[in-house]
Protein backbone atom coordinates (compact mmCIF):
# COMPACT_ATOMS: atom_id res chain seq x y z
CA UNK A 1 0.00 0.00 0.00
CA UNK A 2 2.94 2.69 0.91
CA UNK A 3 4.65 2.02 -2.75
CA UNK A 4 1.07 2.55 -4.21
CA UNK A 5 0.61 5.99 -2.45
CA UNK A 6 4.21 6.78 -3.26
CA UNK A 7 3.64 5.87 -6.68
CA UNK A 8 0.53 7.83 -7.35
CA UNK A 9 2.26 10.56 -5.41
CA UNK A 10 5.44 10.15 -7.93
CA UNK A 11 2.65 10.83 -10.91
CA UNK A 12 0.70 13.46 -9.23
CA UNK A 13 4.03 15.66 -8.20
CA UNK A 14 5.30 15.07 -12.18
CA UNK A 15 2.01 16.62 -13.32
CA UNK A 16 1.49 19.27 -10.98
CA UNK A 17 4.62 21.45 -11.81
CA UNK A 18 3.27 24.55 -13.45
CA UNK A 19 4.74 25.68 -16.36
CA UNK A 20 4.46 29.43 -18.17
CA UNK A 21 5.46 31.06 -20.55
CA UNK A 22 7.22 33.80 -21.72
CA UNK A 23 4.68 34.90 -24.08
CA UNK A 24 1.38 32.92 -26.24
CA UNK A 25 2.94 30.39 -28.56
CA UNK A 26 -0.98 29.82 -29.95
CA UNK A 27 -1.91 33.92 -30.70
CA UNK A 28 2.00 33.90 -32.08
CA UNK A 29 2.23 30.94 -34.65
CA UNK A 30 -0.91 29.27 -36.59
CA UNK A 31 -1.18 25.53 -36.25
CA UNK A 32 -2.97 25.57 -39.29
CA UNK A 33 0.61 26.35 -41.34
CA UNK A 34 3.03 23.32 -40.27
CA UNK A 35 6.37 24.37 -41.53
CA UNK A 36 9.55 21.77 -42.55
CA UNK A 37 12.59 24.22 -43.02
CA UNK A 38 15.76 22.77 -44.24
CA UNK A 39 18.67 25.05 -44.94
CA UNK A 40 21.54 26.57 -43.82
CA UNK A 41 22.11 29.02 -40.90
CA UNK A 42 23.18 32.76 -42.05
CA UNK A 43 22.41 34.75 -39.12
CA UNK A 44 21.99 33.72 -35.02
CA UNK A 45 19.92 37.20 -33.29
CA UNK A 46 21.26 36.18 -29.76
CA UNK A 47 18.99 38.24 -27.63
CA UNK A 48 16.18 38.52 -25.44
CA UNK A 49 13.43 37.52 -24.76
CA UNK A 50 13.95 35.36 -27.05
CA UNK A 51 16.67 34.07 -29.64
CA UNK A 52 16.12 34.04 -33.33
CA UNK A 53 18.09 32.16 -35.86
CA UNK A 54 17.76 32.96 -39.48
CA UNK A 55 18.33 30.37 -42.42
CA UNK A 56 18.14 30.49 -46.00
CA UNK A 57 15.91 27.55 -47.67
CA UNK A 58 16.52 27.11 -51.35
CA UNK A 59 13.73 27.70 -53.34
CA UNK A 60 13.01 27.98 -57.08
CA UNK A 61 11.41 31.10 -56.62
CA UNK A 62 13.27 32.33 -53.74
CA UNK A 63 13.68 36.14 -53.13
CA UNK A 64 16.87 36.06 -52.64
CA UNK A 65 20.75 34.98 -53.83
CA UNK A 66 21.39 31.97 -51.58
CA UNK A 67 24.88 32.68 -49.87
CA UNK A 68 25.98 29.15 -49.33
CA UNK A 69 24.22 27.53 -52.60
CA UNK A 70 26.02 29.25 -55.39
CA UNK A 71 24.07 29.81 -58.28
CA UNK A 72 20.59 29.13 -56.62
CA UNK A 73 17.53 31.63 -55.27
CA UNK A 74 16.56 31.80 -51.54
CA UNK A 75 14.27 32.46 -49.29
CA UNK A 76 14.77 33.48 -45.92
CA UNK A 77 13.31 32.65 -42.75
CA UNK A 78 13.31 33.24 -38.88
CA UNK A 79 13.19 30.78 -36.59
CA UNK A 80 12.53 31.46 -32.44
CA UNK A 81 13.78 29.65 -30.03
CA UNK A 82 14.21 30.16 -26.21
CA UNK A 83 16.13 33.04 -23.92
CA UNK A 84 20.01 32.68 -24.80
CA UNK A 85 20.62 33.12 -20.91
CA UNK A 86 20.07 29.64 -19.95
CA UNK A 87 22.26 28.51 -22.76
CA UNK A 88 24.93 31.28 -21.46
CA UNK A 89 25.22 29.87 -18.53
CA UNK A 90 26.21 26.54 -19.52
CA UNK A 91 28.98 27.61 -22.02
CA UNK A 92 27.03 28.71 -25.04
CA UNK A 93 27.92 31.59 -26.86
CA UNK A 94 26.63 32.80 -30.07
CA UNK A 95 29.72 31.59 -31.18
CA UNK A 96 29.16 28.50 -30.62
CA UNK A 97 27.26 28.07 -33.87
CA UNK A 98 28.75 29.00 -36.69
CA UNK A 99 27.31 30.49 -39.82
CA UNK A 100 26.76 28.04 -42.72
CA UNK A 101 25.88 25.42 -40.19
CA UNK A 102 22.95 23.02 -41.83
CA UNK A 103 19.95 23.00 -39.61
CA UNK A 104 16.25 21.28 -40.15
CA UNK A 105 14.06 22.74 -38.29
CA UNK A 106 10.09 22.24 -37.77
CA UNK A 107 7.42 23.93 -36.45
CA UNK A 108 4.24 26.79 -37.54
CA UNK A 109 4.45 29.60 -38.87
CA UNK A 110 3.35 32.91 -37.88
CA UNK A 111 -0.45 33.75 -37.95
CA UNK A 112 0.98 36.35 -40.35
CA UNK A 113 1.74 34.49 -43.59
CA UNK A 114 3.37 37.30 -45.19
CA UNK A 115 6.38 36.65 -42.53
CA UNK A 116 8.66 34.07 -43.20
CA UNK A 117 8.83 33.05 -39.68
CA UNK A 118 8.27 30.33 -37.19
CA UNK A 119 8.36 28.88 -34.04
CA UNK A 120 11.45 26.31 -33.43
CA UNK A 121 9.58 23.32 -32.85
CA UNK A 122 12.74 21.05 -33.36
CA UNK A 123 15.59 22.41 -34.39
CA UNK A 124 18.34 19.36 -35.41
CA UNK A 125 21.17 19.15 -37.29
CA UNK A 126 20.28 16.59 -40.62
CA UNK A 127 21.05 13.70 -39.17
CA UNK A 128 18.45 14.58 -36.57
CA UNK A 129 21.07 15.57 -33.51
CA UNK A 130 19.45 18.37 -31.08
CA UNK A 131 21.43 21.65 -31.28
CA UNK A 132 23.69 22.23 -29.01
CA UNK A 133 23.22 18.76 -27.76
CA UNK A 134 23.79 16.92 -30.75
CA UNK A 135 27.98 17.32 -31.34
CA UNK A 136 31.19 17.01 -29.57
CA UNK A 137 32.56 20.18 -29.10
CA UNK A 138 29.84 22.77 -29.53
CA UNK A 139 29.96 23.74 -26.07
CA UNK A 140 26.92 22.04 -24.59
CA UNK A 141 26.52 20.62 -20.94
CA UNK A 142 29.04 18.07 -20.70
CA UNK A 143 28.58 14.65 -18.42
CA UNK A 144 32.40 13.28 -19.03
CA UNK A 145 30.82 10.49 -20.72
CA UNK A 146 32.71 12.09 -24.19
CA UNK A 147 36.29 12.67 -23.53
CA UNK A 148 36.95 14.56 -27.10
CA UNK A 149 34.57 17.23 -26.19
CA UNK A 150 35.87 20.24 -26.02
CA UNK A 151 36.42 22.33 -22.46
CA UNK A 152 33.01 24.21 -21.10
CA UNK A 153 32.39 27.20 -23.63
CA UNK A 154 34.58 26.82 -26.14
CA UNK A 155 33.11 25.05 -28.82
CA UNK A 156 32.98 25.64 -32.47
CA UNK A 157 29.54 24.56 -33.17
CA UNK A 158 27.75 22.92 -35.90
CA UNK A 159 28.71 20.12 -37.73
CA UNK B 1 -0.97 40.92 10.73
CA UNK B 2 0.18 39.33 14.14
CA UNK B 3 -1.85 36.46 14.28
CA UNK B 4 -0.68 35.33 10.98
CA UNK B 5 2.65 35.42 11.88
CA UNK B 6 1.81 33.23 15.14
CA UNK B 7 -0.04 30.98 12.16
CA UNK B 8 3.36 30.84 10.34
CA UNK B 9 5.74 30.66 13.39
CA UNK B 10 3.73 27.31 14.64
CA UNK B 11 3.73 25.70 11.07
CA UNK B 12 7.31 26.02 10.89
CA UNK B 13 7.93 24.70 14.14
CA UNK B 14 5.79 22.01 13.55
CA UNK B 15 7.86 21.45 10.51
CA UNK B 16 11.16 22.01 11.56
CA UNK B 17 13.04 20.00 14.22
CA UNK B 18 16.51 21.03 15.25
CA UNK B 19 17.07 23.51 13.11
CA UNK B 20 17.53 26.54 15.33
CA UNK B 21 19.71 24.22 17.19
CA UNK B 22 21.81 23.94 13.60
CA UNK B 23 22.07 27.36 13.34
CA UNK B 24 23.78 28.33 16.04
CA UNK B 25 27.12 26.67 15.24
CA UNK B 26 27.41 28.32 12.19
CA UNK B 27 29.62 31.10 11.68
CA UNK B 28 27.94 33.51 9.22
CA UNK B 29 29.37 35.72 6.96
CA UNK B 30 28.34 39.44 8.48
CA UNK B 31 28.64 43.16 7.15
CA UNK B 32 30.68 45.97 8.86
CA UNK B 33 27.81 46.86 10.89
CA UNK B 34 26.97 43.68 12.34
CA UNK B 35 24.41 42.13 10.86
CA UNK B 36 24.02 39.11 8.25
CA UNK B 37 25.54 39.46 4.77
CA UNK B 38 22.62 38.59 2.62
CA UNK B 39 24.63 39.47 -0.65
CA UNK B 40 24.79 37.07 -3.36
CA UNK B 41 23.21 35.30 -6.50
CA UNK B 42 21.11 32.76 -5.81
CA UNK B 43 19.47 30.46 -8.17
CA UNK B 44 15.76 29.50 -7.28
CA UNK B 45 15.31 26.65 -10.00
CA UNK B 46 13.39 24.01 -8.16
CA UNK B 47 11.21 21.33 -8.28
CA UNK B 48 9.09 22.02 -5.27
CA UNK B 49 6.01 23.86 -6.56
CA UNK B 50 4.09 26.40 -4.64
CA UNK B 51 0.74 24.05 -3.26
CA UNK B 52 1.33 20.50 -2.10
CA UNK B 53 -0.14 17.87 -4.97
CA UNK B 54 -3.06 16.11 -3.64
CA UNK B 55 -1.58 13.12 -1.60
CA UNK B 56 1.49 14.06 -1.01
CA UNK B 57 3.04 14.31 3.16
CA UNK B 58 4.28 17.64 3.50
CA UNK B 59 7.84 16.53 3.41
CA UNK B 60 9.22 13.72 1.68
CA UNK B 61 11.74 10.98 2.31
CA UNK B 62 15.42 11.56 0.60
CA UNK B 63 14.65 8.41 -1.39
CA UNK B 64 11.25 9.59 -2.93
CA UNK B 65 12.81 13.21 -3.55
CA UNK B 66 15.95 10.99 -5.33
CA UNK B 67 13.46 9.41 -7.37
CA UNK B 68 11.52 11.93 -8.59
CA UNK B 69 14.85 13.88 -8.90
CA UNK B 70 16.08 10.89 -11.21
CA UNK B 71 12.82 10.93 -13.66
CA UNK B 72 13.41 14.49 -14.14
CA UNK B 73 17.47 13.96 -15.24
CA UNK B 74 15.81 10.40 -17.46
CA UNK B 75 12.91 13.37 -18.75
CA UNK B 76 15.32 15.50 -20.28
CA UNK B 77 17.71 13.14 -21.54
CA UNK B 78 15.06 11.37 -23.38
CA UNK B 79 13.72 15.22 -24.94
CA UNK B 80 17.60 15.54 -25.51
CA UNK B 81 17.78 12.44 -27.70
CA UNK B 82 17.89 12.85 -31.28
CA UNK B 83 14.72 12.38 -33.79
CA UNK B 84 14.26 11.88 -37.19
CA UNK B 85 16.51 14.01 -39.48
CA UNK B 86 14.24 13.26 -41.96
CA UNK B 87 11.27 14.31 -40.27
CA UNK B 88 8.12 15.54 -41.98
CA UNK B 89 6.39 19.08 -41.16
CA UNK B 90 4.52 18.84 -37.66
CA UNK B 91 0.77 18.08 -38.46
CA UNK B 92 -1.88 20.52 -39.75
CA UNK B 93 -4.59 21.67 -37.25
CA UNK B 94 -1.84 21.72 -34.59
CA UNK B 95 0.55 18.86 -32.31
CA UNK B 96 -1.93 18.53 -29.74
CA UNK B 97 -0.01 20.21 -27.07
CA UNK B 98 -1.29 22.39 -24.51
CA UNK B 99 -0.81 25.10 -21.91
CA UNK B 100 2.55 27.90 -22.75
CA UNK B 101 2.98 25.32 -26.14
CA UNK B 102 -0.21 26.54 -27.82
CA UNK B 103 -0.90 23.52 -30.14
CA UNK B 104 2.33 24.43 -31.89
CA UNK B 105 5.42 22.31 -29.57
CA UNK B 106 6.71 25.59 -28.11
CA UNK B 107 10.79 24.92 -28.93
CA UNK B 108 13.30 22.63 -27.75
CA UNK B 109 13.68 21.79 -24.28
CA UNK B 110 17.75 22.28 -24.06
CA UNK B 111 16.65 26.43 -23.99
CA UNK B 112 14.92 25.50 -20.53
CA UNK B 113 16.22 25.18 -16.85
CA UNK B 114 13.33 23.83 -14.99
CA UNK B 115 15.23 22.95 -11.82
CA UNK B 116 16.08 19.19 -10.95
CA UNK B 117 15.84 19.39 -7.41
CA UNK B 118 13.55 19.72 -4.05
CA UNK B 119 13.74 22.73 -2.07
CA UNK B 120 15.23 21.57 1.36
CA UNK B 121 14.52 23.43 4.26
CA UNK B 122 15.64 23.17 7.97
CA UNK B 123 16.74 19.53 6.14
CA UNK B 124 13.89 18.40 5.12
CA UNK B 125 13.04 18.09 1.10
CA UNK B 126 9.58 19.44 1.13
CA UNK B 127 6.39 19.08 -1.14
CA UNK B 128 5.10 22.63 -1.35
CA UNK B 129 6.05 26.02 -0.72
CA UNK B 130 3.12 26.56 1.07
CA UNK B 131 3.44 25.75 5.09
CA UNK B 132 0.28 27.77 6.29
CA UNK B 133 -2.16 26.27 5.84
CA UNK B 134 -1.21 23.00 6.93
CA UNK B 135 -2.38 21.23 4.10
CA UNK B 136 0.03 23.11 1.86
CA UNK B 137 -2.79 24.82 -0.39
CA UNK B 138 -3.35 28.74 -1.00
CA UNK B 139 -6.68 29.35 1.24
CA UNK B 140 -9.39 29.66 -0.93
CA UNK B 141 -10.61 32.79 -2.67
CA UNK B 142 -13.44 35.32 -0.60
CA UNK B 143 -16.79 35.73 -3.31
CA UNK B 144 -15.56 39.16 -3.41
CA UNK B 145 -12.07 37.74 -5.32
CA UNK B 146 -14.05 35.35 -7.05
CA UNK B 147 -16.33 37.94 -8.36
CA UNK B 148 -13.24 40.06 -9.34
CA UNK B 149 -11.73 37.08 -11.07
CA UNK B 150 -14.94 36.97 -13.56
CA UNK B 151 -15.06 40.36 -14.02
CA UNK B 152 -11.96 40.35 -15.39
CA UNK B 153 -12.08 37.68 -17.16
CA UNK B 154 -15.56 39.02 -19.30
CA UNK B 155 -12.79 41.74 -19.69
CA UNK B 156 -10.41 39.77 -21.00
CA UNK B 157 -7.35 41.76 -19.51
CA UNK B 158 -4.72 39.37 -18.52
CA UNK B 159 -1.93 40.90 -16.39
CA UNK B 160 1.22 39.62 -14.40
CA UNK B 161 0.09 36.59 -13.23
CA UNK B 162 -2.22 35.37 -15.98
CA UNK B 163 0.38 34.89 -18.39
CA UNK B 164 -2.13 32.99 -21.31
CA UNK B 165 -4.62 30.68 -21.83
CA UNK B 166 -4.71 27.22 -20.83
CA UNK B 167 -6.34 26.72 -24.37
CA UNK B 168 -4.34 25.74 -26.49
CA UNK B 169 -5.29 27.95 -29.54
CA UNK B 170 -6.27 31.21 -29.23
CA UNK B 171 -7.30 33.57 -26.06
CA UNK B 172 -11.15 35.23 -26.22
CA UNK B 173 -11.76 37.96 -28.77
CA UNK B 174 -10.41 40.83 -27.16
CA UNK B 175 -7.25 39.80 -25.92
CA UNK B 176 -5.23 40.65 -28.88
CA UNK B 177 -7.05 44.10 -28.88
CA UNK B 178 -4.09 46.15 -28.10
CA UNK B 179 -0.73 45.93 -26.50
CA UNK B 180 -1.95 47.10 -22.99
CA UNK B 181 -4.30 43.75 -22.60
CA UNK B 182 -1.44 41.76 -23.40
CA UNK B 183 0.22 40.10 -20.18
CA UNK B 184 3.40 42.01 -18.35
CA UNK B 185 5.51 38.97 -19.10
CA UNK B 186 4.98 39.59 -22.68
CA UNK B 187 5.58 42.71 -22.75
CA UNK B 188 8.53 42.97 -21.24
CA UNK B 189 7.62 44.94 -18.37
CA UNK B 190 7.97 42.12 -15.50
CA UNK B 191 8.52 38.45 -15.41
CA UNK B 192 6.09 36.05 -15.73
CA UNK B 193 4.92 33.88 -12.50
CA UNK B 194 5.73 36.11 -9.95
CA UNK B 195 9.33 35.91 -10.86
CA UNK B 196 10.10 39.63 -9.32
CA UNK B 197 7.48 39.05 -6.55
CA UNK B 198 7.01 39.82 -3.57
CA UNK B 199 6.45 37.28 -3.11
CA UNK B 200 9.23 36.20 -5.21
CA UNK B 201 8.66 32.74 -6.66
CA UNK B 202 10.08 30.55 -9.00
CA UNK B 203 8.51 30.22 -12.10
CA UNK B 204 9.56 26.68 -13.26
CA UNK B 205 10.79 27.39 -16.98
CA UNK B 206 14.05 29.35 -17.16
CA UNK B 207 16.44 32.39 -15.59
CA UNK B 208 15.09 32.04 -12.00
CA UNK B 209 18.93 34.10 -11.23
CA UNK B 210 18.40 36.60 -8.18
CA UNK B 211 21.18 38.73 -6.80
CA UNK B 212 20.95 40.53 -3.70
CA UNK B 213 23.02 43.74 -3.19
CA UNK B 214 22.97 45.08 0.15
CA UNK B 215 24.24 48.72 2.18
CA UNK B 216 22.81 49.70 5.61
CA UNK B 217 20.29 51.91 4.09
CA UNK B 218 19.20 49.38 1.39
CA UNK B 219 19.27 46.22 0.05
CA UNK B 220 17.83 45.40 -3.71
CA UNK B 221 16.69 42.43 -4.81
CA UNK B 222 17.48 42.17 -8.53
CA UNK B 223 15.47 39.75 -10.63
CA UNK B 224 16.96 38.26 -14.26
CA UNK B 225 13.65 38.19 -15.59
CA UNK B 226 12.68 40.65 -16.42
CA UNK B 227 15.23 42.83 -15.19
CA UNK B 228 13.56 44.11 -12.50
CA UNK B 229 15.30 45.54 -9.29
CA UNK B 230 13.02 46.12 -6.30
CA UNK B 231 14.82 48.57 -3.25
CA UNK B 232 13.99 47.87 -0.30
CA UNK B 233 14.05 50.91 2.14
CA UNK B 234 15.67 49.82 5.19
CA UNK B 235 13.79 51.34 8.31
CA UNK B 236 11.97 53.79 6.56
CA UNK B 237 8.43 54.56 6.54
CA UNK B 238 6.38 53.42 4.30
CA UNK B 239 4.72 55.91 0.97
CA UNK B 240 2.06 57.06 1.64
CA UNK B 241 -1.36 55.40 -0.08
CA UNK B 242 -1.45 57.71 -3.39
CA UNK B 243 1.59 56.46 -4.17
CA UNK B 244 1.50 52.76 -5.80
CA UNK B 245 4.31 50.95 -7.20
CA UNK B 246 4.55 47.66 -9.42
CA UNK B 247 6.00 45.79 -7.20
CA UNK B 248 4.86 47.56 -4.07
CA UNK B 249 6.81 50.14 -1.60
CA UNK B 250 9.10 47.88 0.76
CA UNK B 251 10.63 49.09 3.83
CA UNK B 252 13.04 46.61 5.47
CA UNK B 253 14.66 46.16 9.31
CA UNK B 254 16.15 43.56 11.27
CA UNK B 255 14.72 41.34 13.42
CA UNK B 256 17.53 40.04 15.22
CA UNK B 257 19.21 38.16 12.21
CA UNK B 258 16.58 38.37 10.30
CA UNK B 259 15.65 40.71 7.54
CA UNK B 260 11.90 41.53 7.63
CA UNK B 261 10.58 43.26 4.14
CA UNK B 262 7.06 44.85 4.16
CA UNK B 263 5.60 45.60 1.03
CA UNK B 264 2.43 47.59 0.68
CA UNK B 265 1.13 50.30 -1.98
CA UNK B 266 0.48 48.07 -4.86
CA UNK B 267 -0.92 49.17 -7.90
CA UNK B 268 -4.09 47.74 -9.93
CA UNK B 269 -1.75 46.77 -12.68
CA UNK B 270 0.06 44.04 -11.13
CA UNK B 271 -1.57 41.27 -9.42
CA UNK B 272 -0.60 38.36 -7.55
CA UNK B 273 -3.33 35.35 -7.88
CA UNK B 274 -5.92 37.93 -8.20
CA UNK B 275 -5.07 39.96 -5.21
CA UNK B 276 -6.30 43.40 -4.93
CA UNK B 277 -3.96 46.79 -4.17
CA UNK B 278 -4.30 46.37 -0.62
CA UNK B 279 -2.06 43.01 -0.60
CA UNK B 280 0.21 43.02 2.42
CA UNK B 281 3.16 41.17 1.85
CA UNK B 282 5.69 40.12 4.70
CA UNK B 283 9.14 38.32 3.92
CA UNK B 284 11.25 37.27 6.25
CA UNK B 285 15.28 36.48 4.50
CA UNK B 286 17.67 34.97 6.97
CA UNK B 287 21.19 33.20 6.08
CA UNK B 288 21.54 29.54 6.65
CA UNK B 289 25.25 28.95 5.90
CA UNK B 290 27.43 30.27 3.89
CA UNK B 291 25.41 29.35 0.24
CA UNK B 292 21.74 29.46 1.67
CA UNK B 293 19.02 31.79 2.92
CA UNK B 294 15.71 30.85 3.56
CA UNK B 295 12.95 32.89 2.20
CA UNK B 296 9.70 33.18 3.81
CA UNK B 297 6.71 35.17 3.02
CA UNK B 298 3.51 35.92 4.38
CA UNK B 299 0.15 37.38 2.60
CA UNK B 300 -2.15 39.04 3.81
CA UNK B 301 -5.09 40.37 1.63
CA UNK B 302 -8.56 40.04 3.11
CA UNK B 303 -10.46 41.07 0.11
CA UNK B 304 -8.56 38.23 -1.80
CA UNK B 305 -8.64 35.68 0.68
CA UNK B 306 -10.43 33.92 3.56
CA UNK B 307 -7.47 34.03 5.54
CA UNK B 308 -3.43 35.05 5.39
CA UNK B 309 -1.07 32.29 3.98
CA UNK B 310 2.79 31.88 4.54
CA UNK B 311 5.34 29.99 2.12
CA UNK B 312 8.69 29.81 2.86
CA UNK B 313 11.68 27.76 0.83
CA UNK B 314 15.65 28.17 0.34
CA UNK B 315 17.57 30.29 -1.97
CA UNK B 316 20.74 28.42 -2.69
CA UNK B 317 23.46 30.29 -3.44
CA UNK B 318 25.39 30.05 -6.84
CA UNK B 319 28.26 31.07 -8.85
CA UNK B 320 27.16 31.22 -12.10
CA UNK B 321 26.45 34.78 -13.90
CA UNK B 322 23.71 36.92 -14.03
CA UNK B 323 22.91 38.06 -17.49
CA UNK B 324 21.15 40.95 -19.11
CA UNK B 325 17.67 40.15 -20.01
CA UNK B 326 17.11 43.22 -22.56
CA UNK B 327 13.72 41.74 -23.25
CA UNK B 328 12.71 44.64 -25.37
CA UNK B 329 16.21 44.15 -27.84
CA UNK B 330 14.20 41.79 -29.74
CA UNK B 331 10.62 41.07 -28.51
CA UNK B 332 9.50 40.29 -31.92
CA UNK B 333 6.39 38.07 -30.36
CA UNK B 334 4.50 41.06 -29.53
CA UNK B 335 4.53 42.46 -33.14
CA UNK B 336 3.34 39.07 -34.85
CA UNK B 337 1.02 38.28 -32.17
CA UNK B 338 -1.21 41.96 -32.83
CA UNK B 339 -0.39 41.63 -36.34
CA UNK B 340 -1.70 38.27 -36.43
CA UNK B 341 -5.11 39.41 -34.90
CA UNK B 342 -5.04 41.85 -37.08
CA UNK B 343 -5.01 39.94 -40.26
CA UNK B 344 -7.47 37.77 -38.39
CA UNK B 345 -10.08 40.17 -38.01
CA UNK B 346 -9.88 41.59 -41.63
CA UNK B 347 -10.08 38.23 -43.35
CA UNK B 348 -12.95 37.78 -41.03
CA UNK B 349 -14.47 41.75 -42.24
CA UNK B 350 -13.88 40.16 -45.65
CA UNK B 351 -16.26 37.31 -45.27
CA UNK B 352 -18.75 39.33 -44.09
Amino acid sequence: MRNLIAIGAVLTMAAAVPVVAHHAFGGEFDPNKPVLLKGKMIKLEWVNPHAWLHIEVPKSDGTQACQFTPNSKCEEWMVEGGTPNTLLRRGITKESLTVGTELVIDGYQARDHSLNRANGRNITYPDGRKLFLGSSGTGAPTDGADPTEAPKGRGRGGQ
Amino acid sequence: MKRSILTALVASLALSGAAAGQMKNTVLPRTADGHPDLTGTYDLAMLTPLERPNGMPAVMSDQDAARLERQVVEQNRALDKAIDGNRAAPPKGGDGSVGPAGNVGGYNNFWLDRGSQYSIVDGQRRTSIVIDPQDGRVPALTPDARQRQAARLAQFRPTSDQTESNDPGLEPAGAYDDPERRPLGERCLLGFGSTSGPPVLPNYFYNNMHQIVQTPDSVMILTEMVHDARVVRMNAKHLPPSIRRWMGDSIGSWEGDTLVVDTTNFTDKTRFRGSTPEMHVVERITRVDAKTLKYRFTIEDPATWTKPWTGEYTWPATNERIYEYACHEGNYAMGNILRGARLREKTQTNQK
